[in-house]
């Protein structure tokens, strides 16, 4: 279990700058075993920054963070049970694969190299190649490869599946699955790609400029929004008599007389509220996770006046 | 066998106990016959085990599958349940018609034809 308790990460000013830069504003979360849990977040969130401080990267300064009850920081015991995929992968240009697998075999106690043949061979990797001369995504499979050969409890990854094709995604995530149930890991995974967060992940938590939006259950995140169509007999529905009727209503669009409202609840509360309107119409539907993303963000001016200029 | 619409709405865990409804109610898996295990489902989709243990849990408390400790999850004896499922899903399409203006008779009618045509498709296959 992962405990992250009012963790705020602040970044030095360079010269120039006027203040100083709020990585991370008060975050606490706290991750279960065995589950696969999901980094959304804006761009420059402050997602690598949180994966960073969980790896013991950079030292906790305000708050704390602990992975079973150890801080991680200059601690080994706690770092071993922890593997970190970077999203930059030139550290390991100069490497081999061989080298690699001599590299982790003596950081990590439980690295087993009969599993990474295995999965090397799996994925088809050359062995003896600089990896320097990899393409995007072989660099990719042979860190994740090298990962789940260190045989840690937890596993983060940033940009999970970056650079990697379809079929190497599926073989990526079916080696996942392998681990969860042989090994009762954890996973931690970030990545935009929010349909894939959505497959994979059975909790996740946004991220927007430093502070956490919400962190659940997908299925609970998801059933705490819906779309709404609503007709009224003769007049169109304004965001004010909705919110009279005591829903939140994060956006409002018409088209002729239906109107089409996002709100923040329970599809069957927001029905029984809005009946009381005696609508003509009213349907809910559930949001997708990638528009839950969306709308959060736009309430927060994210992309908003873009999306404006537009219309 | 199953198929997920990963962009859909529903949520994942209950397109997978829709899924295996309509092969229980289709005749494809029958009373008694084993589902695939977590494990394999999950890889073969794509998804996390733990949506497909949800999935298999909620059909177990509906009733239409039921589980044998370290062996696995089989179809059970099935008490309509899915039946009433799908009726709900055909009263939510019926509603939807008689909102447009479709006519009581013009709904009795399609379903008498596509009774019709499903009989005959059934005689033809025999």
């Amino acid at each position: 279990m992962i405990e992250i308790k009012d963790v705020t990460m602040t970044f030095e000013k360079n010269k120039g700058e006027k203040e100083n830069f709020i990585a991370l504003d008060h975050v606490s979360l706290s991750i279960p075993d065995g589950c696969i849990y999901g980094f959304l977040g804006s761009n420059g969130a402050g997602k690598s920054t949180l994966m960073r401080l969980l790896s013991g990267v950079y030292p906790v300064k305000s708050g704390s963070i602990t992975i079973d009850g150890e801080s991680v920081f200059d601690n080994a015991h706690a770092k071993g049970n922890m593997f970190f995929v970077n999203d930059e992968t030139v550290q390991y240009s100069s490497f081999t694969l061989e080298d690699l697998k001599k590299y982790y075999s003596g950081y990590y106690p439980e690295f087993s190299a009969e599993v990474f043949d295995k999965l090397i061979g799996k994925l088809g990797l050359p062995p003896k190649k600089r990896m320097s001369q990899f393409s995007k995504g072989m660099k990719r499979q042979a860190v994740v490869a090298a990962a789940l050969s260190c045989r840690t409890k937890y596993i983060m990854l940033d940009e999970a599946f970056d650079g990697l094709d379809p079929a190497m995604r599926k073989i990526i995530k079916t080696m996942i699955v392998d681990e969860m149930m042989d090994r009762n890991a954890t996973l931690i995974v970030s990545s935009h790609n929010v349909a894939e967060i959505n497959e994979l992940c059975d909790r996740a938590m946004l991220l927007h400029e430093g502070h956490l939006l919400f962190a659940d259950e997908i299925d609970e995140i998801k059933s705490g929004f819906c779309k709404i169509q609503i007709a009224l007999k003769d007049s169109v529905i304004t965001k004010e008599q909705a919110a009279a009727q005591g829903i939140e209503v994060m956006q409002c669009s018409t088209l002729g007389s239906v109107a089409q409202l996002i709100v923040k609840g329970n599809s069957q509360d927001v029905i029984e509220k809005l009946s009381k309107l005696q609508p003509v119409l009213l349907e809910a539907v559930p949001l997708t996770l990638e528009e839950i993303f969306i709308y959060e963000l736009e309430a927060r001016g994210y992309g908003a006046d873009i999306l404006k200029e537009d219309k | 066998m199953i198929n997920i619409d990963m962009t859909g709405r529903a949520p994942i865990y209950e397109q997978i106990c829709k899924g295996f409804g309509e092969l229980i109610a289709g005749g494809v898996l029958k009373e008694n016959d084993k589902l695939p295990g977590a494990r394999t489902l999950a890889k073969e989709l794509g998804l996390n085990p733990n949506t497909v243990a949800k999935a298999y849990s909620r059909l177990e408390h509906d009733g239409i599958i039921y589980s044998v400790a370290g062996k696995g999850c089989f179809v059970a004896k099935q008490q309509g349940n899915i039946q009433k499922k799908l009726m709900e899903n055909f009263d939510a399409a019926a509603e939807a018609a008689i909102r447009a203006g479709v006519t009581a008779e013009e709904l009795k009618a399609r379903v008498d034809t596509v009774t019709e045509q499903n009989t005959s498709a059934k005689e033809g296959e025999q």
